[in-house]
């Protein structure tokens, strides 16, 4: 029951808001358009926030992105660092290195909030593609890419792809030691594609590795070409979520057709803001307080040096984990080789990709299921699916892993060969395993409806016409006398609520479940 | 105006007690440092006191000869290896890294805190580097190395080439690539096949780094290209990276993207996801 006092209230906020659009439509003829973009109704489900923890993360990049390419320099040339006026890094004076990585070092030493510009920057990338893979996920296990939605996960597995890459883009402008070491990484994995490997190679770094010319170029990919294609595929994706409106997860009045939530204006805009301000906060708190990528440590690169403990960004470890576990097989038949690192490299990262992007049709053929859904699944009510996407969750985290095999085995004082060998087994037996656990989890669930510790105490109440009450279900007490043969039949089978997910649940208004004391227990 | 001062200065008694201590602690500071510095610079050499030889032998003969023989010929337990060649710095590496004794013969040879106090470690550095003499076979090995200083004035080019000190720029580069494919860019270790540990450099001090190269402790191995002003750069930017100017906040380790992306994923990201759910509707 709102009081008076806060009717009177909505009533001025919405007299404020209706000023605001006013004047807006005096200049623009806009209103229609705002008040229903105002109005707009979204879902407020946590998990839904996460791909705008991804959105306000790329936000957090593009203004330090821009920040930095005021002051680096894409360049090769060869230079000689001096000092000059400002702070000076002094195991790297008098050493000859590239312009590009000079000016990284001047960022982060001599320009003012360089490097926690830096930092944020790189802090900042690396949530963008944890909440990428988390919302990757979520759309993955409640089924949200089925029919109208299967554009949008292209465009969404697209985005993934394009962001790695920008990653990694960003991750050898700097030119240090580290970077030279990924750039000679991913120069043999290309010069191992058959038949075209060397050529492409080639044209890609205008000449031999490490040559003059991929700085420059790199720069021009990191800073033009993929901002531009993540932001228009960005746009894409978000005018076809507008478009087609959000899925939610059934419930009580929740339908095919109906959209449950807040309005953009003013409770969604408020709770999206505030998530923003929460991931920029978290991103600059890291940046300020825990270091990332110390260039002026790892020093300039020179193709004759390399640092062990070479890993790529966590989001590239699946790929260099297959390529450090893939057996050292070779192929070689007309006078051709087919260079190792092809397979790990790139063709067991393309099958992965291909059944991914083809999923919501596998999907389609595995379920029989053409329709268009607005509602989402509950990840129980598709084992298959589930699991499946388990043993992918597994599959890609163990590769992960196997990015870091001589950290972890340094570490946890473990030999080298042990983890390698263990990671070959669990590559293979992992997802085999955690696709059955799910699989067999999700039945289970589907069987009790609860998770196996939140199993609920009490049962279902029911009032007979006369006033008599009985209770039906209560797992908790024996067969007494007031419960009725037929429910007494279901006892400890916990019947209550199957089967009754995504009818909208309209059966259980005349039932509520009333919790009982579990003093006895 | 001064004179008055001075005359202020000596009417207030006060300050005379506290001016005297002042006066005292310089001068102790500055004779100690000058008396430890040259201690410091005494203990690098080996000793050739037949004193210290004497006393040398016999801790050997407790700690060493179980393995390593009557006379450092090698052999009495399988890997054990002959120490008439090895030299003072072998002896002085090993023995101040703790790596010796083992406590079993089939143990690896790890960093650990030193049994023997400094002044054993002399004797021992004493007998073994005698012991091409006592045993009249082997040539000598490599004496405990004498580190160069740092120049004055690095951050200017003209100190890259100064003479009778070392840059640590230099230190740098010759790091990076005699160095860093092992032991990591910042020194922080790494691991090899067959159970190989290569250690962090973390807690190496001067002396230790540039033995190092010139022992070979397996399996390192021995760097005989590089001279003495080398080595003493490579030491003194080891040593320089315990203390780097180094901001940014936490370093993590040093070790580069995984723990970065530990950091990133259980501290940022995870962070967020709660926030999220703070936010949103957790039905």
């Amino acid at each position: 029951m709102s009081t008076t006092e806060e009717r009177i209230a909505a009533q001025k906020r919405l007299r404020a808001t209706r000023a605001g659009t006013d004047t807006i439509d005096e200049r623009l003829g806009s209103s229609k358009f705002l008040t229903s973009v105002l109005d707009k109704i979204f879902p407020d489900h946590w998990s839904f926030m996460v791909g705008e923890i991804a959105m306000d993360s790329l936000i957090v990049l593009i203004i330090t992105g821009i920040y930095l390419a005021l002051f680096y320099v894409p360049s090769s040339k060869e230079v000689v660092y001096a000092p000059t006026s400002g702070h000076v890094y002094i195991p790297l004076v008098g050493q000859k290195m590239s312009e590009a990585y000079q000016s990284v070092i001047n960022i982060s030493f001599n320009v003012r909030f360089g490097l926690i510009m830096r930092q944020a920057h790189h802090w900042a990338a690396l949530i963008f593609l944890a909440a990428v893979f988390f919302h990757m996920a979520r759309i993955f296990f409640t089924g949200a890419f089925r029919k109208p939605r299967e554009i949008n996960w292209i465009i969404g597995l697209l985005l993934w792809q394009i962001v790695a890459l920008e990653g990694f883009t960003g991750y050898s402008l700097p030119d240090d030691l580290l970077s030279g070491t990924g750039l000679r990484v991913i120069y043999s994995i290309i010069e191992s594609i058959p038949f075209v490997g060397t050529w492409l190679v080639y044209a890609l770094w205008g000449g031999r590795f490490p040559g003059t010319s991929l700085i420059p170029r790199l720069f021009v990919v990191h800073e033009f070409l993929f901002p531009l294609l993540i932001i228009g595929l960005l746009t894409a994706h978000l005018m076809i979520l507008w478009h087609q409106k959000h899925t939610d997860f059934p419930g009580p009045g929740k339908t095919e057709t109906n959209i449950r939530g807040s309005r953009i204006w003013p409770q969604y805009a408020l709770k999206a803001g505030g998530l923003m301000m929460l991931v920029s906060s978290v991103i600059f708190l890291l940046a300020g307080f825990v270091q990332i990528n110390p260039v002026w440590i790892y020093g300039p690169y020179q193709p004759y040096t390399v640092s062990a403990g070479a890993q790529p960004d966590w989001y590239l470890g699946w790929q260099d984990g297959a390529v450090r576990l893939w057996p050292h097989w070779e192929f070689r038949s007309f006078g051709h080789e087919i260079a190792n690192p092809f397979f790990p490299g790139l063709l067991l990262p393309g099958i992965l990709l291909g059944i991914m992007f083809a999923w919501p049709w596998i999907d389609k053929k595995i379920y029989k299921d053409y329709r268009a859904h607005n509602l989402l699944d509950r990840p129980r009510d598709k084992p298959f699916r589930t699991g499946v996407g388990a043993a992918a969750v597994t599959l890609f985290s163990l590769l992960t892993m196997a990015s870091g095999t001589d950290i972890i085995a340094n570490n946890l004082h473990v030999s080298y060969e042990a983890i390698v060998v263990a990671l070959d087994y669990l590559v293979i037996i992992g997802p085999v395993v955690a696709f059955i656990i799910a699989y067999k989890a999700c039945q289970r669930l589907q069987e009790v409806d609860f998770h196996p510790i939140q199993r609920p105490v009490g049962g279902v109440i029911y009032r007979t016409p006369d006033g008599g009450y009985h209770t039906v279900g209560d797992v908790h007490h024996g067969p007494s006398h007031d419960v009725p043969a037929d429910a007494g039949a279901s006892h400890g089978s916990g019947e209550h609520g199957s089967g009754e997910h995504g009818s909208g649940g309209a059966g259980r208004d005349s039932e509520k479940s009333v919790p009982a004391p579990s003093a006895g227990d | 105006m001064i004179m008055r001062l001075i005359k202020k200065l000596r009417s207030n008694r006060l300050l005379i007690g506290p001016a005297v201590l002042f006066g005292v602690a310089i001068l102790a500071f500055s004779v100690l440092s000058l008396t430890q510095s040259t201690a410091k610079a005494q203990e690098a050499l080996v000793s050739t006191n037949p004193n210290d030889i004497a006393a040398g032998a016999v801790l050997y003969s407790e700690h060493c000869q179980s393995c390593h023989g009557y006379e450092g010929e090698g052999g009495v337990v399988s890997g054990a290896p002959s120490l008439v060649d090895k030299g003072a710095a072998a002896a002085n590496f090993y023995l101040t890294t703790g790596r010796m004794p083992l406590n079993a013969a089939n143990n690896e040879a790890i960093r650990h805190h030193s049994i023997f106090t400094s002044a054993q470690i002399r004797q021992l550095d004493a007998y073994i580097n005698a012991l091409p003499q006592i045993t009249g076979k082997g040539g000598s090995g490599p004496t405990i190395p004498t580190v160069e200083p740092l120049c004055q004035n690095q951050g200017t080019l003209a100190a890259q080439s100064a003479q009778g000190c070392v840059t640590l720029s230099e230190g740098q580069q010759l790091f990076s690539i005699n160095c860093a494919a092992c032991h990591q860019a910042a020194g922080s270790g790494n691991i090899l096949s067959n159970g190989n540990v290569i250690p962090s450099l973390n807690n190496a001090t001067l002396t230790q780094v540039a033995e190092a190269p010139l022992v070979g402790p397996k399996p390192m191995p021995i760097f005989t290209e590089l001279t003495n002003a080398q080595i003493s750069a490579i030491a003194q930017y080891v040593t320089y990276l315990h203390h780097a100017s180094n901001p940014g906040g936490f370093a993590i380790g040093r070790i580069g993207p995984v723990a970065e992306g530990f950091v990133a994923i259980l501290g940022g990201f995870c962070l967020l996801w709660f926030a999220a759910r703070m936010i949103g509707n957790r039905g």
